[in-house]
């Protein structure tokens, strides 16, 4: 039991931590934090639903342009080139307007009769079509030959000489076909609306609602029936159509019911079918349950 | 970190150690991860539905089918009838007869639904009128939902051929209770005043006719003044006030007898009584000097109770289905306005707060409404309120719109409108919503309306 070495230690110890603690409450010393003055963001809470019904605008609205992609510069003008001879564009097969082809003598005088009586036209056409077929035919043998001859030349290509790179490299100038267009457009787009998403989308969702809302025919007493919610189970079929009479879950008890609960189904029978809902979407539409509650038409 | 015994040298076991933590470590992630990893959501997906649209239902009616002979005159007219009730209710839309695709003959067999659907029908009614043997009528008719291609509803009636009217009027109110769910209101009448003659030299008799107009009945000759008629809430019995010698005389009145009593000679009466919700008891003001009070009368024993007192106008009583309330107007607080007090005379507290007088308050038979007449701005308007007070709504306004009478399912009213001038006054009814106004076709002028409960539960 040393006590006197441990008293002066302990003395310093506790002086020391004093000290400290003093130190620390008088140079920590509250200064309130100063609260920069933020420019105050409006904020809105809106529901989905509202937010789909920003982006619903009007039937007979301008029509939106595709999202451009992005363009760094404009593209020159790119010239169409006729890879196919003019003659196997033009399917049709009216025999008068085949003028680079020759057509075979014994054709001529048939088409030209055959202005004013239609029966006549029949047989005079089967042979035009065969003509043309067969002209296709050969056309077709053509290009594969000249394919085969380009494959051959490129087969003949010789092996590869490094001292030769910059005889290989391209010289054209470097040109991103992705980014050159006909206009400029700094602002890449944010994709199409049609892109794959694994989920049913919000806005599909509201598309049915709002489409059961337009089909839907609540009886006018259930202004004053109080709580009335009908709730039917629905299961479809892959055409958006009803597979079964849909099925009732719940409902409040009340003298409305039935005629609601009818005007409820009535609704969604006579609505069918949902084109809104996506056929790629279908595992997550396949069985809904749509609740039916009026309280808001009657502002309850 | 190092631990003890064990084979190998540290390293080996501190590679043992850590491999161990790492392994745990990886395998924690890799199982976090593999719960948290997309999964497919199975369950069923749920929207709601929150708006729709009131419309009236478009409902297709084929005419009756006869069983033979002239049967098919009288499917004919049955058909007219609920055809014109049903799109008086505002509630259905018949479609025209020239656009069906099918013509049904047969109504045991099924329908053809895709031709109903075609012609957007959502109801359909088909029905077979037949003569019986014994002379009876026989009236059958089915109910169908289009849409889900099943029958809702259907029944068959035997009644006497002269009452067909009332047939049509009973198919009528079940095809509106199984689609709308409120029971119909269209097997009832209507008691009314008719005027005729000049505006200085007015005849007034009492009438009876169908609520759609047809079937006038005139109840008394006319050479007394008549007024105020009320129809009993439970039995087929009309009072009314008559002026004979220019004293005011209560008369009850049987419709389906004829037979006609004096309640009693009351001198200071002002407005005919109204009947209790058991049809046993009438309410009515009686005036002494300036002031008038509520008074119950037995109609057996004849004895009275005074339920107000004070110096205040109380007059025009009602009282609440359940006959536990009565409303009436009173001017106790300085203006008329209306109050709800309980059936033995206490706490009478007052519920109407707008601009103007209110008058003429009376409830309606589902008890969840009061319908009155207010004066203000210059102008006459019927108006509903709840029996609290709360959800005024004013149905209709004009130069003198008067005495409101509900119809047995209480969602419509019907009142009466003078129009000034060289005319006369005419029934209107108008739906509780405000909507759907029509004229009720009277052979003359009309006032003082009261509509009866419905026949068959009397």
């Amino acid at each position: 039991m040393k006590l006197p070495e441990m008293k002066t230690g302990l003395t310093i110890s506790a002086v020391i931590h004093l000290a400290l603690l003093l130190w620390g409450l008088i140079s920590f010393a509250a200064k309130p934090l100063e609260a920069k003055p933020n420019d105050a963001l409006p904020v809105d809470i809106i529901s989905d639903k509202q937010f789909s019904e920003i982006t619903k605008g009007v039937k007979d609205g301008a029509k939106e342009k595709p999202p451009a992609p992005l363009a760094e510069k404009v593209a020159p003008p790119t010239k169409i080139e006729e890879i196919k001879p003019k003659v196997t564009e033009k399917k049709e097969l009216d025999a008068a307007k085949a003028d680079n082809q020759p057509p075979p003598p014994a054709e001529e005088p048939k088409p030209k009769a055959e202005a004013t009586k239609l029966e006549k036209k029949e047989p005079p056409k089967i042979d035009p079509i065969a003509e043309t077929l067969k002209k296709e035919e050969t056309k077709k043998k053509a290009e594969e030959k000249a394919k085969a001859k380009a494959a051959q030349q490129l087969a003949k290509q010789p092996h590869f000489d490094p001292s030769k790179i910059a005889a290989l490299l391209d010289k054209r100038e470097p040109m991103r076909q992705a980014s050159a267009a006909d206009q400029l457009n700094q602002t890449p787009s944010l994709g199409k609306s049609d892109g794959n998403a694994a989920q049913l989308s919000q806005s599909e969702i509201d598309a049915l609602r709002r489409r059961l809302g337009e089909c839907w025919n609540p009886p006018p007493g259930a202004a004053n029936g109080g709580q009335l919610k009908v709730v039917l189970r629905v299961l479809f079929k892959p055409d958006a159509t009803v597979a079964t009479p849909p099925q009732l879950v719940a409902a409040t008890a009340s003298p409305f019911g039935p005629a609601m609960a009818e005007s409820a189904k009535r609704a969604i029978l006579t609505c069918q079918p949902f084109t809104m809902l996506r056929a790629d979407h279908y595992q997550q539409w396949k069985d809904i349950e749509i609740t039916f509650d009026p309280r808001e038409m009657f502002g309850g | 970190m190092t631990g003890q015994g064990s084979d190998g040298g540290p390293l080996t076991r501190a590679a043992g150690l850590l491999l161990n933590r790492r392994t745990l470590i990886a395998g924690a992630a890799a199982g976090a991860a593999f719960g948290l990893r997309p999964r497919r959501a199975d369950a069923v997906v749920s929207i709601d539905v929150t708006q729709g649209n009131i419309q009236p239902i478009p409902i297709a009616l084929p005419d009756f089918v006869g069983g033979g002979g002239n049967d098919s005159d009288v499917g004919r007219n049955v058909t007219q009838v609920i055809t014109a009730n049903l799109k008086r209710s505002g509630l259905f839309a018949p479609i025209d007869q020239a656009a069906y695709l099918e013509r049904v003959s047969n109504i045991d067999a099924l329908p053809r639904f895709p031709d109903w659907r075609a012609i957007n029908a959502q109801a359909l009614v088909t029905g077979r009128i037949t003569r019986q043997g014994d002379g009876r009528l026989k009236s059958e008719f089915r109910l169908w939902d289009v849409a889900s291609a099943e029958q809702l509803t259907g029944a068959q009636y035997f009644t006497s051929p002269d009452i067909w009217r009332r047939v049509a009027h009973i198919i009528s109110d079940a095809i509106y209770q199984r689609l709308t769910g409120d029971s119909g209101y269209f097997d009832s009448r209507v008691v009314f005043v008719d005027e005729s003659g000049p505006k200085e030299q007015r005849v007034k008799r009492l009438a009876l006719m169908d609520q759609d107009g047809a079937n006038v009945r005139i109840l008394t000759r006319g050479s007394d003044l008549v007024l105020t008629p009320r129809f009993s809430p439970s039995t087929q019995e009309i009072t009314y006030m008559s002026f004979v010698n220019g004293q005011p005389r209560v008369y009850l009145l049987n419709t389906e007898t004829n037979q006609r009593e004096v309640v009693g000679n009351f001198p200071n009466m002002s407005f005919s009584p109204r009947f209790s919700p058991d049809g046993q008891r009438v309410i009515m003001s009686l005036q002494e000097g300036s002031n008038s009070n509520l008074f119950v009368l037995d109609l057996r024993s004849k004895q009275q109770v005074q339920l107000t007192s004070g110096p205040a106008i109380d007059t025009a009583p009602s009282y609440s289905p359940d006959g536990a309330r009565i409303c009436f107007e009173s001017d106790r607080g300085g203006s008329q306005q209306i109050y709800v007090m309980s059936a033995n005379g206490q706490g009478a507290k007052r519920i109407s707060f707008g601009d103007g007088r209110y008058s003429t308050p009376v409830w309606s038979p589902r008890g969840d409404i009061i319908a009155f007449t207010k004066l203000g701005g210059g102008s006459f308007a019927i108006g509903i309120m709840k029996p609290d007070g709360s959800g005024e709504r004013i149905l209709t306004e004009g130069f003198h719109n008067e005495g409101p009478t509900f119809a047995p399912n209480g969602r419509v009213l019907m009142f009466f409108r003078d129009p000034g001038g060289k005319g006369g006054p005419s029934l209107y009814t108008v739906d509780i919503t405000g909507r759907n106004e029509q004229r009720v076709p009277t052979p003359g002028f009309a006032s003082d309306p009261a509509w009866s409960p419905l026949l068959a539960s009397t």
